[in-house]
């Protein structure tokens, strides 16, 4: 605490150097407070066990790294402020952000500061920009739509089915493109809301879905908010089955939908857990008391690309990170990954989970 | 029509909810004239109360649901009045006699400590319990649709009808309620004739906390899910409703809570869900302007 | 008023002893359902986890705390006494106005010397931004809370309105920053006069509310009329103003210069950062000139005077319709400017920029301030931007100090950190005035 007290110290008078610091920094930011500071928990605990083990492997390039973290609380006024001061801690990678809206107006910042990125964030926007400095190690919404779409026009063919959106830049994004993969496919949505997230009565729309004889609700949004559904479409006598997103994966929905939760149903990429390669970092992290799920080996691979970029590269200048980058196929714990021109995920794969009994794993 | 019967339902245990925080908004602005923005997070405070009060009991294996409620209920209710208590005698007292502002920043500044401060103590994930009453009544059945009533919703509207009745009794009957009304009219005169105002003041704020902690024990055992953001928008609504009624008007609070319950349910279930609060904020702004002291406030009579 | 619960000095240290221990029982109570018990998530169900370790430190810390700060109370109290017989009152004013006059060059000074000194540093010019655009948001609101009296909890409607203007007008239309600014500023001082009209009849606590409302809805509107505003996504790739034509761009376009080719200088993004910086100094200092000329000219001696009494404005014939709406238009339509320029500088914005929570931090920094007095919005905007930025080595404890200071200002200084709430003219006596405006509410 103190080093870090001193550090501002300097940072505020503007006596600052890089010589101060004899280590590599790198960065991770997201929400570590706020509503959905439960995904920032989980990317800092992946990136804490990198950085750890890349350490202990002796560090890249002989320097060690060290960790910085940056709170956004998925504010995009904070996020810039955030960037700002990373590129002031002279980092050379960032992880993050994690919110798309926060997402897009750092990656000016780190843009300009030549700093390269790797983010989770699955707006489209957030690759479109023509930036040449942001990869996403995740698919992008269209992609989750997509999939999500096809899955329900043909599971739940002649069935009513909704599609709802928490009026959120990912879970609006989210829900447009699944309600246009399922008309492509031959569904109509019976019905199209919003909800607004942060309310707990959702009685209303509950009843409505009801009324209006729906099975099954594509949902885009966060998991708290299909828990809360979930519990009051049960009250209401209403069977339930949703369709969600990449956020729900947090086992949180779990707890709080209760059993209900067995009807939830979402896309994500191919479990790194049941990756081969991976099980030796997923029994640390369960050695280490966390459940490896989420973002947690997403915030992992980050750093293993990081690191295996910068060896190829020779050096962890921004020009050659990111010629190392677009040009190689990296062995991660979350798969293979390579990137298109746009910097997005070149084979992006996305699968249809259930929760059961507290866990999830593909949908039959 | 059995759908909209069904939204009515939805609309008065909404309604119900709002109505009894409002009621907490209005006693304390009444009596010295502030908005008290902490309020929705004393109720969010209660909540979190009411969770563990819950999973003591499951834990000590309660199974009688009666005896459970009244358990958590006073134990919500002393400790959330206690922090009623804290609020007014750390935050506002102080202030109380300055400018008509100061007590507003530092409302708003309360609300920012409780809310960061239960994130702190009790963590940022949400905390759900398994449902404390399951089941209800159905009314009415036509083919494709059954409109009933949860158990638990037909508690939250009795308890707020039986509370709101008890809480017009007292500040019309007993010697407190005369205090409390009192301090209102003339704080100076009622504190020359002899009335402990500094006391009634505080009382008021403790008897608004735990009406907030009633609601948050309510809307515990309905939702289940409690997190640290929930007083935020639960109570600009409550707030909403207090105006809307007429602030510094006990029964004005509860009609204004009814109402806006309904109009969300009603705006939600037949035209766009996603304009609801632009519906809410829209009809009060028209009442405002026809009634400029809320639906059941006095006229302020303006002395020079 | 005082802090205190027993109220009177010279305590003996028994009655200071249960005091705090009073204190220590209160902590006690408040601390075991959020301290001591907390709730644990064992594998999908909740466990109720108990700290009383903790809790017991809590008490503790309470316990010294309120010892430690009485004691710094009585003794603060007893210097104030034997420091008040020295001065008379007269002079102290009179000081504090001189004082108050030099802190402000001084802030002056201090704001045009600063990114020469850093002028490599990212973090510290776009912090000092962040805190102008603060400031003069903060002198918007003024001319209507401080000024006007009116009590406005939705102004970041305006400032929306603005940013959101720009932002439009600039990627549909290819409209520069400069055409922009004056438009987009008209556009809120028009939403301004169109939410005044209706609720000039409101009082107080009821305009606040009917304002509060105003604000959810520009943005709840926004979110949705995803083919005006772009709904949630917001708008992105909003073009930074240029230099006099000249972009801050590294390639100069075809056939003309970039900022940096055209004064012969390496390309740097700090260019565009620092040019932004003054850009929003002069902004905010054009706006401070505008308000001070205006508190001298009538319309500003009428806010005042509705300030202090409707009632008696009314019968002096004043038309008090247009005062308010003058007020309202004017306070918008600096927000407006503020709102260009943040759409401006972030280049991307959406509705979560506008929420209300903004509107409270504004008006935090007009009362904080001292409400009517410019230099004290200065200092607030720099407090509660730099508290949550310091606070960020305190990770999660941020925002819970960010609160807490904000009740302690408070506390401390009930008025604001600088108030001096007294008309800007005056016929004589300035202290009998003062006294009575400071008693009323």
């Amino acid at each position: 605490m103190k080093k870090t007290l001193l550090a501002t110290a300097c940072l505020a008078l503007g006596v600052y150097s890089q010589a101060t610091l004899a280590d590599l920094s790198v960065a991770i930011a997201g929400p570590m407070t706020g509503q959905y500071a439960s995904a920032g928990d989980q990317i800092r605990r992946g990136a804490d066990m990198a950085i750890a083990d890349i350490n202990a492997r002796g560090g890249v390039l002989g320097e060690k790294l060290k960790l910085e973290v940056g709170d956004d609380a998925c504010d995009p006024k904070q996020a810039v402020s955030v960037a700002n001061t990373m590129v002031n801690r002279n980092i050379v990678f960032m992880h993050g952000h994690w919110c798309s809206s926060s997402t897009i107006p750092a990656s000016d910042v780190y843009n300009e500061a030549d700093i390269l990125m790797a983010t989770v964030s699955t707006n489209p926007q957030v690759t479109e920009r023509g930036l040449q400095n942001i990869f996403r190690i995740m698919g992008r919404d269209d992609q989750q739509g997509m999939v999500a779409g096809g899955y329900i026009a043909d599971t739940f063919k002649g069935k009513k089915v909704a599609v709802v959106d928490d009026k959120s830049a990912y879970g609006k994004g989210l829900a447009d493109e699944t309600a246009k993969a399922m008309e492509a496919n031959g569904l109509k949505p019976a019905l199209r809301e919003a909800i607004t997230a942060g309310e707990k009565d959702y009685s209303g729309l509950v009843t409505k879905m009801k009324q209006a004889g729906v099975e099954a609700m594509a949902y885009g949004g966060y998991h708290t908010e299909v828990a809360l559904i979930l519990r009051q479409a049960q009250q209401a006598g209403l069977n339930l089955t949703v369709i969600g997103g990449d956020t729900m994966t947090n086992s949180e929905l779990v707890t709080a939908a209760g059993p209900a939760a067995d009807n939830v149903l979402f896309t994500f990429s191919p479990d790194p857990r049941k990756n081969p390669d991976a099980a030796p970092v997923v029994e640390k992290f369960r050695a280490a008391k966390v459940e490896p799920e989420g973002y947690v080996l997403y915030a992992y691979a980050a750093f293993q690309l990081f690191e295996q970029a910068a060896t190829k590269a020779g050096s962890t200048d921004y020009k050659a990170l990111e010629k190392a980058v677009r040009g190689n196929t990296f062995k991660t714990v979350i798969g293979d990954l390579a990137f298109d021109a746009q910097g997005n995920l070149a084979t992006p794969g996305f699968v249809v989970y259930r929760w059961q009994g507290g866990a999830y794993d593909y949908a039959k | 029509m059995a759908y909209a019967l069904q939204q009515l339902i939805n609309g008065l245990t909404l309604g119900a909810m709002y109505g009894l925080i409002a009621i907490g908004y209005t006693m304390v602005y009444g009596i010295i004239g502030m908005i008290n923005f902490a309020h929705g997070d004393i109720f969010m405070v209660s909540a979190f109360i009411a969770i563990t009060a819950f999973t003591l009991l499951a834990a000590a294996d309660v199974t009688s649901i009666p005896l459970a409620l009244t358990f958590v209920l006073i134990v919500a209710i002393f400790f959330t009045s206690a922090y009623g208590w804290a609020v007014e005698r750390t935050a506002y007292r102080p202030l109380r006699g300055s400018t008509r502002l100061a007590p507003l920043i530092s409302a708003i500044g309360m609300s920012i400590f409780l809310q960061n401060a239960v994130q702190l103590t009790q963590g940022a994930r949400v905390k759900p319990i398994p449902p404390v009453i399951e089941g209800g009544l159905e009314l009415w059945s036509t083919p494709g649709f059954t409109v009933q009533i949860g158990w638990s919703q037909l508690l939250i509207i009795v308890t707020t009808v039986v509370l709101m009745i008890a809480f017009t009794w007292m500040i019309t009957q007993t010697p407190f309620g005369r205090q409390q009304r009192a301090c209102e009219q003339d704080r100076t005169m009622a504190g020359l004739l002899g009335v402990n105002v500094d006391r009634t003041i505080s009382l008021t704020f403790m008897l608004g906390a735990s009406l907030a902690a009633v609601a948050g024990v309510m809307v515990t055992v309905y939702y289940g899910v409690v997190d640290f953001f929930i007083g935020f928008l639960v109570g600009i609504k409550a707030f909403t409703a207090a105006v809307l009624g007429g602030i510094g008007s006990l029964p004005g609070a509860m009609l204004g809570g009814l109402l806006i319950g309904l109009i969300e349910a009603f705006w939600a279930a037949y035209l766009w869900a996603e304009y609801k609060d632009v519906a809410t904020f829209g009809i009060l702004c028209l009442v405002l302007i026809l009634r400029p002291s809320g639906l059941l406030g006095r006229p302020e009579v303006e002395k020079v | 008023m005082s802090t205190v619960v027993f109220a009177h000095h010279g305590m003996t240290p028994a009655e200071r002893l249960r005091d705090a221990g009073w204190i220590a029982f209160v902590a006690l109570i408040l601390g075991v359902p959020l301290i001591g018990l907390t709730t644990v998530d064992v594998g999908g169900r909740l466990a109720v986890d108990t700290r009383f370790g903790l809790l017991a430190v809590a008490v503790v810390a309470a316990f010294a705390g309120r010892l430690a700060l009485r004691w710094a109370i009585d003794s603060l109290r007893a210097h104030k006494q034997s420091k008040a017989r020295q001065h008379t009152a007269d002079t102290l004013s009179s000081r504090a106005r001189t004082l108050s006059m030099v802190l402000g060059w001084m802030a002056l000074g201090v704001s045009i010397a600063l990114p020469i000194f850093f002028s490599d540093n990212r973090y510290v010019v776009d912090t000092a931004t962040t805190v102008l655009i603060y400031v003069m948001l903060g002198w918007g609101l003024n001319v209507v809370v401080g000024l006007a009296g009116l009590l406005d909890l939705g102004y970041v409607a305006f400032y929306a309105v603005g940013a959101y203007s720009y932002a439009l007008l600039s990627t549909q239309y290819g409209w520069g920053f400069w055409e922009a600014l004056p438009v987009s500023g008209a556009l809120a001082a028009m939403f301004g006069i169109l939410l005044g009209y209706p609720i000039l009849r409101l009082r107080g606590d009821y305009l606040a509310i009917v304002t509060l409302g105003f604000g959810e809805i520009i943005r709840v509107v926004l979110l949705n009329w995803t083919e005006f505003s772009g709904g949630p996504n917001g708008i992105s790739s909003i073009p930074r103003p240029s230099f006099f034509g000249l972009e801050f761009t590294r390639s100069a376009p075809e056939g003309g210069h970039s900022f940096a080719s055209f004064f012969g200088l390496e390309f740097s993004a700090m260019h565009r950062l620092i040019f932004l910086y003054y850009l929003i100094l002069v902004l905010a200092l054009l706006t401070h000139a505008f308000v001070s000329r205006l508190r001298k000219l009538p319309v500003g001696r009428a806010w005042e005077a509705l300030r202090e009494d409707e009632i008696a404005c009314k019968a002096m014939g004043m038309n008090t319709t247009n005062i308010k709406l003058s007020a309202f238009a004017i306070g918008a339509m600096l927000g407006g400017f503020a709102g260009v320029f943040f759409a401006a500088r972030q280049g991307f914005i959406s509705p979560e920029s506008f929420t209300f929570s903004e509107s409270a931090i504004i008006l935090a920094i007009v009362v904080l301030g001292g409400m009517g007095s410019q230099l004290g919005v200065v200092l607030a905007a720099t407090l509660l931007v730099l508290i949550p930025e310091f606070g960020r080595n305190f990770a999660e404890y941020r925002m819970l100090l960010f609160g807490m200071a904000m009740v302690l200002i408070m506390i401390w200084k009930p008025g604001g950190l600088l108030s001096h709430r007294e008309p800007t003219l005056r016929l004589r006596d300035p202290r009998a005035k003062a006294a009575t405006t400071e008693g009323a509410q």
